[in-house]
């Protein structure tokens, strides 16, 4: 058996259109589909892999399967509605999303958001940060440990985990899933009271029972058979490819929006974004706890330090409701869980109620771009654990 | 020379600030984006593309319009602590193929794909120009403006 | 009576009816009972409550989950080789139940007598790689056959540091066989520490059985979350249902061989006999339970590389010290 296929390093990069006529003709070479029906896939997204053994010789991906064509619908809709669907685009985050299109309704429409909506927006974002990098962390044992193995108590540990956010969100805004919390000019539900009392211990018990699944994941010899060095990413790959987040963090590329280019209230606070440089998924793994532990200690900031005041304000507008921008275009990125979530926005469809084009850049798409790349020259194992650790979500890639 | 002289010499337009959208000429776009990628702007962000549909000379618009497409590309500079884009627009008539980035950045393959499919911009040196999101037997560019979305369209409605 | 029930004993023909048929009974009340031991296991594990519905403690989801599974509809894929297909699952059980016909579970209560018990075990549960080739196959379905290929691959190189292993008691012992095994370690002289090489010997042993049984984390023909199940990923209702139990059956078998070869079986502190037998089994069983629900899985270069490097040079190593310190005059064999 002929093994000319190598992991992508820099030295020796992948050719991800590799005609596999002339890989080997003599090689035995085999066509597996994996999804889109597939438990490790996360979603609807199928990958052909084109297999010499068990080690993959060619990887093509399919994403689409979820296209529900979320900016055509944007075309039609008032800015005001706009949100609520884009909650579903990366469902792992909603909250974030609905703040990425604000910001660039508000930027265009020229409308000041009140400090205290500002800080209360980053504080939201960092609560989900750490929910959608839980879901990370245990779908990612998941994928490695198997769905009836100590993968699935990771998964279990970390959804108990979640559950003490989404019970703060609930009580924040009466929804536990797609909040529509925001809207162009501020927040719709104030910090209902003693809501710290609720915020503070369920923070302070995520961290804790975080290092119990870091000495159970990380400190576990399997786990870092599995993980090290397995998935590698260099630097300039991830550069070319937009691999944003912690899967770019994770590479090396030292840059977070939050602290680079702040917007909300990221500006007011130091911002300590967790850089790495082996770029495999263990670096990957490991850049989400870090950033769990450092979103916890952004929220106790963002908590303690709420200014007083309004939360919504309206001045250019007459309501919430009806945001009016006659044109402009801008592009705005804000940083989610997954990466550089951006807006490209045209202004003036619709009479000026509507977009004209409005672009999402999918932090999830760039990373799935990734695997024709990495993928190839790994073992069929190896591709579960890489696809998991780029923690892909199919309803954002797709839209 | 700061960057954005650079971009104007080059350009030949007036480039006051990278991240305000400037307009280039289809045949500098990747000149463009290759002195960008050598000036630190080496993250590859995001292309869109969008269809504004030409007009049938009318009352308002008594001369009519043609059918265009513009093509925005935004790169990042990923620079610790002070981290910025360059958007910039490239202005295509109907069927005008626009330069592909992929030798310059992987990530515009699948990016490239998308703006493909759904608006029907052509990238020219593309290595793989495939539908990426609707099925490959698709007929029509879902986010062109004279797409409408009440047809059905079988056998997938 | 007792006399009708000696006489029975001692007929081979009447021993087998017998012992055959309560073992055959105990073994599938066994696979059974286990997964809602599992369940309830895994949940505390895991922080929930696992079955609590039906019946008291929900210990009744066993009679829910059979009545289901019997229930269920037996679908052939068309591509399927129909003769295999079907043959794979009762061919796993068959084999699984015959190698526990020697294992005595109190001094002489073995349905078969025979002086070469520990070969026989190991010889039927050598052949369990052949039904889940034969599913892997004959679904005709490609992440079966990678189930399958990975399992046969497994299967044959963990069979050699589990054989080697488990000669380490056989030579200390001086038998084959398993009353012969358990009667060298009276008097507390069970092999884990009787000896310089027990311990090392059991761990070797239990890592293999595990790998044999496909348990977590050797579990890589199964591997759910690549190759979804694996073999078994074609088939349905009760032929699905026969996989599980041979592999629960064969897990409990590992452990029953592990405890009397390594922990003295029916011996004891105080008064010996089946309870002995019984507790050690079941504290291996759950140790099984407590490595899969904690663990992730190897990959499969990995584990073979981890058989291949360790557990064969090591258990090699094994074989020469237990000869050299029977050699001495330590051994228990007289």
């Amino acid at each position: 058996m002929s093994l000319s296929i190598q992991p992508y390093s820099a030295e020796q990069p992948v050719n991800p259109y590799l005609d596999v006529d002339l890989y080997d003709p003599d090689a035995d070479l085999m066509v597996l589909n994996l999804g889109p029906q597939h438990p490790s896939t996360h979603g609807v997204f199928r990958v052909k892999l084109i297999l010499d053994g068990e080690v993959i010789v060619k990887a093509i991906g399919y994403p689409g399967y979820l296209h529900r064509g979320v900016e055509k619908l944007c075309e039609k809709l008032n800015y005001s509605n706009i949100k609520a669907i884009i909650d579903k685009n990366d469902y792992i985050s909603p909250m974030i999303n609905e703040q990425a299109v604000n910001m660039a309704f508000e930027k265009l429409a020229g409308v000041e958001v009140p400090r205290r909506a500002l800080w209360l927006r980053s504080l939201l974002a960092e609560f989900q940060r750490i929910a959608s990098h839980l879901i990370a962390l245990g779908t990612f044992g998941l994928d490695v440990g198997g769905a009836l193995g100590g993968g699935a108590s990771a998964f279990m540990y970390c959804f108990r985990d979640r559950e003490m956010i989404l019970d703060v969100f609930e009580e924040l805004s009466g929804c536990r899933f797609h909040y529509n919390t925001h809207c162009v000019g501020g927040n719709r539900h104030d910090v209902p009271a003693g809501w710290d009392r609720m915020v503070l211990p369920a923070l302070e018990v995520i961290e804790a029972r975080l290092d119990e699944l870091v000495d159970m994941m990380v400190n576990n010899q399997v786990f870092v058979d599995r993980t090290q060095g397995v998935g590698v990413i260099p630097k300039n790959l991830a550069l070319g490819l937009g691999l944003t987040g912690p899967n770019g963090r994770a590479s090396g590329i030292d840059c977070d929006l939050r602290r680079d280019a702040p917007y909300n209230a990221y500006g007011e606070v130091e911002v300590r974004p967790a850089v790495r440089s082996a770029g495999d998924c263990q670096a990957r793994f490991l850049c989400r706890v870090d950033e769990i532990r450092e979103s916890a200690r952004l929220a106790r900031l963002f908590l303690a330090g709420l200014p007083e005041g309004p939360i919504s304000g309206t001045k250019p507008n007459k309501g919430p409701t009806s945001v009016k921008i006659k044109e402009g275009r801008c592009y705005v990125g804000l940083s989610t869980p997954r990466g550089e979530l951006g807006t490209y926005l045209i202004a003036g469809g619709n009479k000026g109620l509507s977009p004209y084009r409005l672009k999402i850049r999918p932090p999830s798409l760039h990373h799935l771009a990734s695997i024709p790349y990495i993928l190839p020259g790994n073992n069929l194992s190896d591709a579960i654990a890489i696809l998991g650790s780029l923690d892909p979500v199919m309803g954002e890639a797709d839209r | 020379m700061t960057t954005a002289e650079k971009v104007a010499a080059l350009t030949g337009t007036e480039v006051q600030e990278l991240e305000t959208e400037f307009v280039v000429a289809p045949e500098h776009h990747f000149a463009l984006a290759e002195l960008l990628q050598s000036e630190g702007y080496t993250f590859y962000i995001t292309v869109a593309a969008t269809h504004f549909a030409g007009e049938v000379p009318n009352k308002k618009n008594p001369e009519g319009s043609p059918e265009t497409f513009q093509v925005a590309t935004v790169l990042r500079k990923p620079e610790p602590g002070a981290s910025s884009f360059a958007c910039w627009r490239v202005e295509l008539a109907a069927g005008e193929p626009i330069d592909s980035l992929v030798p310059l950045f992987e990530g515009a393959d699948w990016q490239g794909r998308e703006q493909f499919d759904l608006v029907g911009v052509v990238f020219k040196n593309h290595p793989d120009l495939r539908r990426l999101m609707m099925p490959e037997d698709w007929e029509g560019h879902p986010l062109r403006r004279d797409y409408a979305i009440e047809t059905a369209h079988p056998p997938w409605r | 009576m007792t006399d009708i029930m000696d006489q029975l004993l001692n007929h081979p023909l009447g021993r087998g009816v017998l012992l055959g048929g309560v073992l055959v009974g105990l073994m599938m009340g066994v696979g059974a009972f286990s997964t809602y031991l599992e369940r309830k296991f895994a949940g505390r594990i895991q922080n929930r409550l696992g079955p609590t519905i039906v019946g008291p403690f929900g210990l009744f989801q066993v009679i829910a989950d059979g009545i289901k599974m019997l229930r269920k509809e037996i679908i052939i894929p068309r591509a399927a080789d129909p003769v295999l297909f079907l043959l794979a699952p009762i061919v796993a059980v068959t084999l699984t139940l015959a190698s526990a016909a020697v294992i005595p579970f109190a001094e002489g209560m073995e349905p078969v007598v025979t002086s070469v018990g520990l070969l026989w075990l190991l010889a039927f549960s050598g052949l369990l790689v052949f039904p889940v080739w034969w599913a892997g196959w004959a679904s005709n379905n490609k992440y079966a056959l990678f189930g399958s290929m990975r399992a046969v691959a497994q299967g044959v190189s963990y069979e050699i540091p589990l054989v080697m292993a488990a000669l380490v008691p056989v030579i200390l012992a001086g038998s084959l066989d398993f009353g012969a095994i358990v009667a060298a370690q009276k008097g507390g002289a069970w092999f884990i520490w009787s000896n310089p090489v027990g311990a090392i010997a059991f761990i070797i042993f239990f890592l293999a059985s595990l790998a044999e049984a496909n348990r977590i984390p050797f579990d890589i023909p199964e591997a759910e979350s690549e190759l979804i199940a694996g073999p078994s990923v074609e088939y349905t209702g009760i032929l699905w249902g026969m996989f599980p139990l041979a592999e629960y059956i064969h897990t409990f078998i590992a452990s029953a061989v592990a405890s009397l070869m390594f922990f003295g079986g029916w011996l004891g502190p105080g008064p010996d006999g089946l309870h002995w037998m019984a507790l050690k089994t079941g504290a291996l069983y759950l140790a099984v339970y407590w490595l899969r629900w904690s663990l992730v899985r190897f990959r499969s270069d990995q584990l073979m590389r981890f058989c291949w490097h360790w557990l064969v040079p090591i258990s090699l190593a094994l074989i020469v010290i237990a000869t050299l310190w029977v050699h001495a005059g330590f051994g228990g064999s007289a």
